[in-house]
């Protein structure tokens, strides 16, 4: 029921546009509707005034003036009223008309010298002066009465002309709005429509797919464009993710792997030492599993989160200092000669525990690669942009085509090397250089491998993290 | 005095440190039990945890080291079960039906119940362990965890640090002078760097407990981090050899699963 096709007919009727369409139809309507009224007001109460006010004052002239006078004037009013619009009468105290056109003063008319409207007594064989006139009587002094009369002929005739013309004019006007509008909301409506089947697409999975647009460049196109753009970066995290999970899987599953064939192995084992030592390492390769989702869990955490973390001064020196003691032990275990630099103190802005962090894997990962014998050197230096750190090893180095991958999530610089680390060191040391707004630039210590830790941006030499 | 002060500041207690979650196990040569069981024998513990299973793993590794552990499993039961009996420590799951765990904490907090909270928690963030630790809980352990790291901590938390005030610390053979900063074995001066001195001022301050290598980190170095290779180990190896003696078995045992332990 609910997925049942509209007909056309219902679909014209939601679109947006079509409905705009109306109600620019009616507006169109009501304003048209306004003008005309203002003429039609004009035309009807204003002319209306004129003309009473225009026959009270003839007629009250006409009661001061001598007979004489008014039987000349109405005989020239009326001979040049060629279309019968004016009315004239003037009778003896009897009644009897002396002159004018008016064979009796009309019905109903008060004779008080202000204008009544009354039907015309003058009635023509065609019906053109069964049109209401306006009439004014006075009583003279001397007993007579005049009575001047005006048709509204022409008032009506116009009332009616203006009348037919905002009928004439307001019935196109909509049916014109509504045609364009329609023209125009199918318009719009197929390219919705095929903008909804596009969209339709990649909602079943084809993130390939892309919506129209046209070379015009109007509000739909701009949208379409937008969404476009959404649509690239939507893919570019989309597959970010699954390279991401698709390591991720493959980091868990060796060492699941692995686990899962110690344990068989050790079930099989004739002796309980046999079994103990296989869940031992089972254990260890969980360990390591665990290990690795808890990393990539901080990293998130860092590059994600807001930077609530406290930022504070910290010296650098200091923080090679307190590696060196932490680390010198370690590398005397393998014989390799670990070298402090000093240097006076660096501060710089930044998260204390991360930074130590960050040198604790770098220097972690020096020794781990350094040979029996070799030197790692760590220290804190003034680059031309800010404090910077430098450590160096004496081990296989990295070739340069390598270096800037190496900072990449579960890159392994050597993959043949079978090292007990996660693959994440260098990813998660990449992440907290990022978060400080530094860079790394690795370069060859002949033997051996030099990383640069700098101030990103500033030099453009910092390779990118 | 001053000295003294200045040195007892250094070394935290764990109870207001930030823990890292430990699952590390490393290579053990000796293979002690983690905790002696005559020791914690019928301590009453609390625990307050939703996962059916994670819950009985807790209390049947607690109540193999001998401490009697009741489940609840949700806040309020939780709650009214502190209020009710008199528990030793509480572990309580940051996460829980009806009432959230660090809500249930700030209660018995303001009802003046101050019974050692020991937070146990699937969010490893910075934050959360602050939370977590200003909501009045004692210590902040993240899932998933080794249970020997559990069981130090639970340890860690039922015996505070030995008196503070004294100047001068003994175990066994060892006797150590916090204001001279000097340490002698059999009245033998042993040659310590200051690293090894506080590493050890720590052992000593806990004579026969576990501590694990994530607490040295935390409380020795001050660090909430745990580096991938056996740092903890060799600086531990290290201190061996400057206060073992040739012929006697050595005063710092390894812990299977958990740490190290200074001989009581």
């Amino acid at each position: 029921m609910f997925m049942t096709p509209i007909p056309w007919q219902m679909r014209l009727f939601r679109a947006a546009t079509f409905r705009l369409a109306i109600l620019f139809a009616l507006a169109v309507t009501a304003s048209t509707s306004i003008v005309f009224f203002f003429v039609y007001l004009h035309v009807s109460v204003y002319d209306d005034k004129q003309v009473r006010s225009h026959l009270i004052a003839e007629t009250a002239d006409a009661a001061i003036e001598p007979m004489e006078r008014i039987r000349g004037e109405f005989e020239r009013r009326l001979a040049s009223d060629l279309r019968i619009v004016d009315y004239a009468g003037f009778y003896a105290k009897d009644g009897t008309l002396i002159a004018g056109n008016l064979p009796a003063p009309p019905p109903g008319l008060v004779i008080d010298g202000q204008a009544y409207q009354l039907d015309s007594p003058l009635a023509d064989a065609d019906g053109y002066t069964r049109d209401p006139a306006l009439f004014v009587g006075r009583r003279r002094a001397d007993g007579t009465t005049v009575i001047l009369g005006r048709s509204l002929y022409e008032i009506h005739a116009l009332r009616r002309i203006v009348s037919r013309a905002l009928l004439i004019g307001v019935v196109p006007t909509i049916l014109l709005t509504l045609v364009i509008g329609t023209f125009f909301s199918l318009r719009s409506a197929r390219r919705l429509q095929s903008i909804n089947q596009r969209v339709n697409r990649i909602m079943q999975g084809h993130l390939n797919e892309r919506l129209p647009t046209r070379s015009g460049g109007d509000d739909i196109d701009h949208v379409a464009h937008a969404v476009n753009l959404m649509l690239d970066e939507i893919v570019r995290l989309v597959s970010q993710i699954k390279d991401v999970g698709d390591n991720i899987a493959h980091d868990l599953r060796t060492p699941l792997a692995i686990m899962r064939a110690r344990l068989e192995r050790g079930l099989c084992s004739e002796s309980d030492y046999g079994v103990r030592e296989s869940v031992h390492q089972a254990l260890r390769d969980l360990d390591r599993a665990l290990m690795t989702i808890t990393t990539l869990l901080r990293m998130s955490e860092i590059e994600n989160g807001p930077l609530r973390r406290s930022f504070g001064t910290v010296d650098l020196c200091e923080v090679c200092s307190q590696i060196f003691e932490l680390y010198e032990p370690l590398a005397e275990t393998k014989a390799i000669t670990l070298y402090l630099i000093s240097s006076p103190p660096m501060p710089m802005i930044g998260d204390f525990q991360l930074l130590i962090e960050m040198v604790a894997n770098l220097v972690d990962n020096a020794i781990k690669f350094t040979p029996q014998g070799g030197i790692v050197t760590l220290g804190a230096f003034a680059s031309p942009h800010g404090p910077g750190l430098r450590i160096t090893d004496t081990g296989p180095g990295i070739p340069a085509k390598e270096r800037e991958d190496i900072f990449k999530r579960f890159y392994r610089h050597d993959r043949s090397r079978h090292d007990a680390g996660s693959g994440l060191g260098l990813s998660m040391v990449a992440v907290i250089a990022e978060l400080h707004g530094y860079g790394f630039r690795v370069g060859d210590n002949r033997p051996g491998a030099i990383f640069e830790f700098l101030p990103k941006g500033l030099s453009g030499q910092a390779s990118r993290t | 005095m001053k000295l003294d002060q200045e040195i007892l500041q250094d070394i935290e207690p764990p109870a207001h440190s930030m823990h890292a979650s430990s699952f590390q196990s490393q290579e053990e040569d000796s293979s002690a039990l983690p905790t002696s069981r005559q020791a914690s024998k019928g301590i009453p513990l609390l625990l307050v945890e939703d996962e059916a299973g994670m819950a009985a793993e807790i209390a049947a590794e607690l109540s193999d080291l001998g401490y009697q552990v009741q489940i609840e499993r949700t806040g309020p039961a939780g709650l009214a079960a502190a209020r009710s009996q008199a528990f030793s420590l509480l572990i309580i799951d940051r996460m829980l039906p009806e009432t959230d765990g660090l809500t249930l904490i700030e209660i018995l907090r303001q009802e003046n119940i101050l019974i050692p909270v020991l937070v146990v928690s699937a969010l490893s963030s910075v934050d959360e362990k602050i939370r977590g630790l200003k909501a009045g809980g004692d210590d902040y352990l993240t899932k998933p965890f080794a249970m020997g790291e559990l069981a130090a901590r639970v340890e860690a938390l039922l015996r505070r640090p030995a008196d503070l005030r004294s100047s001068i610390l003994r175990v066994g053979p060892l006797e150590m002078d916090l204001i001279e900063r000097s340490v002698r074995r059999d009245n033998r001066l042993l040659d310590l760097l200051p690293r090894e001195f506080k590493l050890l001022e720590y052992l000593m301050r806990r004579p026969g407990q576990t501590v694990t290598r994530a607490m040295l980190l935390e409380d020795v170095w001050n660090y909430n981090f745990l580096p991938q290779t056996n740092l903890v180990d060799v600086h531990i190896g290290k201190l061996r050899k400057k206060i073992d003696q040739p012929g006697s078995p050595p005063l710092i045992e390894s812990v299977r699963g958990a740490g190290f332990r200074l001989r009581a």
